[in-house]
């Protein structure tokens, strides 16, 4: 199963996400952001705990991945994993595994809501589509 | 979808899409372009336009401007004004880049007298302003520098003794909104901006050196200190990691309190608040922060630079600024409504005010003339000096800001690559800085509209007319 798509998008980032489950959704959303705006690492084994709640799932989505990019910038670093306690429509707790952030292609400046879409499909796997702000 | 026949032609440079296209618009939507602009506006963005026409208290229009491109919830190139205080203010409408701005600064050598230091003066700015892509600055400040900075903005910093007075007779607002309150921008955007006063960011965010090519007006010319031949300096970034941050932070509360204000809209991203309501209030004083921490990186940044310009042609090398105005803000200003005059929340997303000569908000010595804009275009292309009109008054007194993309970062890349953009540009006479290759490729001029295009609306418009004509000799990219 194909983890992320770049799609096309006249000024900004526009991913599509790929996961079985909402766990591997919202990981693979977080690739496609670092990977689409090349953000490029070094040097493993860093780990930063995360947790979030927001009014339902799409939000979730874009304050999980809005909570990565704080941690990205303030900390230098890129996270490739991460290790869920918990994950439901409204709450996200877990773990995020990452290298130090070496450089940035594109400084990616916010998740947007615009035409965001989350939703799962029939064969039960689940979708996402994101908008960043670069 | 928006069919473009709906417009009805106001005049050559003005459409309009009347209030009764659809049932939610409070006030008609206006664009102005050329004939041949509004066959090139996104589909898209012409629903963004009307949907802000539906926005609660929203005064007159929905205005585009000639550059106007689809943005998130309002389109980039837009100006939508609410009544004071009970309408809305919406972060939407000032954008996530809070304050982005171009600032002009002048120098008093000619192009002949600079050359020889061209490439030397490029890499020398390149090293002092780091565009703090993953490496900020080396100086972390304090969150107590912060929010000195927050709320003090440029005449605080020259207190503290970088850069000049004259730095903030000639800034927006002389540096400093007085609205800012640090207790309402969070501890996470204070920390995103610890290290990046003084830091350019990318995209399409550049420092370039450019040369005065035409001038079309000598009188106003002269006040503005421009002359033919000159040496400028162009600047354009914004306001970092910090005010995405308050962006994103105050989105998600106005999200939360908008059914408690009962307003419904067509699509998350305007989310907004009455102006008078305790969040609308908070965003707006966050907001004015955010606004002071751009205007104190960009003079931060002419404080590197200048450093750089004394390091190669000599510590009497004068860089004096002409201008700075921002393109991403909310503002409360008193305007005439329809022969009333009426206090406003205007907010302006990749829009620039353009105050008529008069105005008591402008610097003593532009005062005669009216307040300079500048139109910047791509690291290839011309830019423009331009000043505000009375005819302005329809469109809130503002104009547009840059040339407008008209295909992806992708599609860029795929088109050009970047070792050709800089071959190209190097046989034109200009010199690109960029560490990123790709950088330049997603920048390049053919991925942007003709910026001749939106400068003949607006200068034919009346929404600012021409001074002078720039054209670029170095370019520095962050990255």
């Amino acid at each position: 199963m194909k983890k992320y798509e770049i799609l096309e998008h006249k000024a900004d980032l526009k991913i599509k996400a790929f996961g079985k489950n909402k766990g591997e959704l919202f990981e693979n959303a977080m690739f496609g952001m670092f990977k689409g705006a090349r953000y490029e690492s070094e040097r493993e084994g860093i780990k930063r705990e995360i947790k979030i709640s927001s009014p339902e799932l799409s939000s979730l989505l874009v304050d999980f991945l809005s909570e990565v990019l704080y941690l990205c910038e303030t900390n230098k670093e890129v996270y490739q994993e991460i290790q869920f306690e918990n994950l439901t429509e409204k709450e996200l707790k877990g773990t995020l595994i990452g290298k130090e952030l070496k450089r940035m292609g594109v400084h990616i400046k916010a998740v947007t809501y615009h035409n965001l879409d989350v939703h799962q499909r029939e064969d039960k796997t689940w979708e996402a589509t994101v908008l960043f702000d670069i | 979808m928006v069919i473009k026949k709906e417009f009805n032609k106001i005049t050559d440079w003005l459409w309009e899409i009347p209030k009764s296209f659809r049932t939610d618009m409070r006030v008609p939507a206006r664009v102005y372009v050329s004939k041949k602009l509004l066959e090139k506006i996104e589909p898209d963005a012409i629903k963004q336009i009307i949907n802000v026409a539906s926005l609660p208290g929203i005064v007159k229009y929905s205005l585009a401007m000639p550059d106007a491109h689809t943005g998130y919830g309002f389109v980039i190139g837009g100006v939508a004004a609410t009544r004071y205080p009970e309408g809305v203010i919406s972060p939407g409408g000032v954008g996530y880049d809070i304050s982005c701005s171009v600032r002009l600064l002048k120098s008093d050598y000619t192009e002949a007298e600079i050359k020889p230091y061209l490439e030397k003066l490029a890499t020398e700015i390149q090293r002092e302003v780091p565009s703090g892509l993953g490496r900020g600055r080396k100086i972390k400040l304090s969150i107590e520098e912060i929010d000195k900075i927050l709320e003090g903005g440029v005449p605080y910093l020259v207190e503290k003794g970088y850069g000049e007075k004259e730095d903030i007779e000639y800034c927006e607002e002389k540096g400093k909104m007085l609205q800012a309150d640090a207790s309402c921008v969070s501890e996470r955007a204070k920390m995103r901006g610890r290290d990046q006063v003084g830091t350019l960011g990318s995209g399409n965010h550049f420092c370039s050196l450019e040369k005065v090519e035409e001038i079309f007006d000598e009188k106003i010319a002269e006040v503005f200190g421009l002359f033919k031949e000159q040496i400028v300096v162009m600047v354009h970034c914004g306001s970092r990691g910090l005010g995405h941050q308050i962006a994103t932070d105050y989105i998600r509360i106005m999200m939360q309190a908008m059914p408690k204000c009962g307003i419904k809209l067509p699509d998350r991203e305007l989310a907004c608040v009455p102006f008078n309501s305790s969040e609308g209030q908070r965003y707006f004083k966050a907001m004015c922060a955010g606004v002071n921490y751009s205007w104190s990186n960009k003079h931060m940044i002419t404080h590197y630079i200048r450093k750089a310009w004394g390091n190669v042609l000599g510590e009497k090398a004068n860089l004096g600024l002409l201008y700075d105005v921002a393109h991403n803000i909310a503002k409360v200003e008193e305007q005439d409504v329809n022969g009333q005059r009426m206090k406003l929340i205007v907010h302006r997303k990749g829009a620039t005010r353009a105050f008529p000569p008069g105005h008591s908000e402008i610097p003593e010595r532009y005062k005669d003339v009216g307040q300079p804009t500048i139109l910047p275009g791509t690291m290839g292309t011309a830019s423009y000096v331009m000043v505000g009109t009375e005819q302005g008054k329809e469109a809130f007194y503002s104009t547009a800001h840059g040339a407008g993309r008209a295909m992806s970062r992708h599609a860029a890349m795929r088109a050009v690559r970047g070792e050709e953009v800089v071959k190209r540009l190097k046989k034109k006479g200009i010199l690109v800085k960029c560490r990123s290759m790709k950088g330049i490729a997603e920048e390049a001029p053919i991925a942007y509209k003709n910026i001749e295009d939106v400068v003949e609306v607006v200068h034919n418009a009346g929404l600012s007319k021409k001074v002078a004509k720039l054209v670029p000799l170095a370019v520095i990219k962050g990255e």
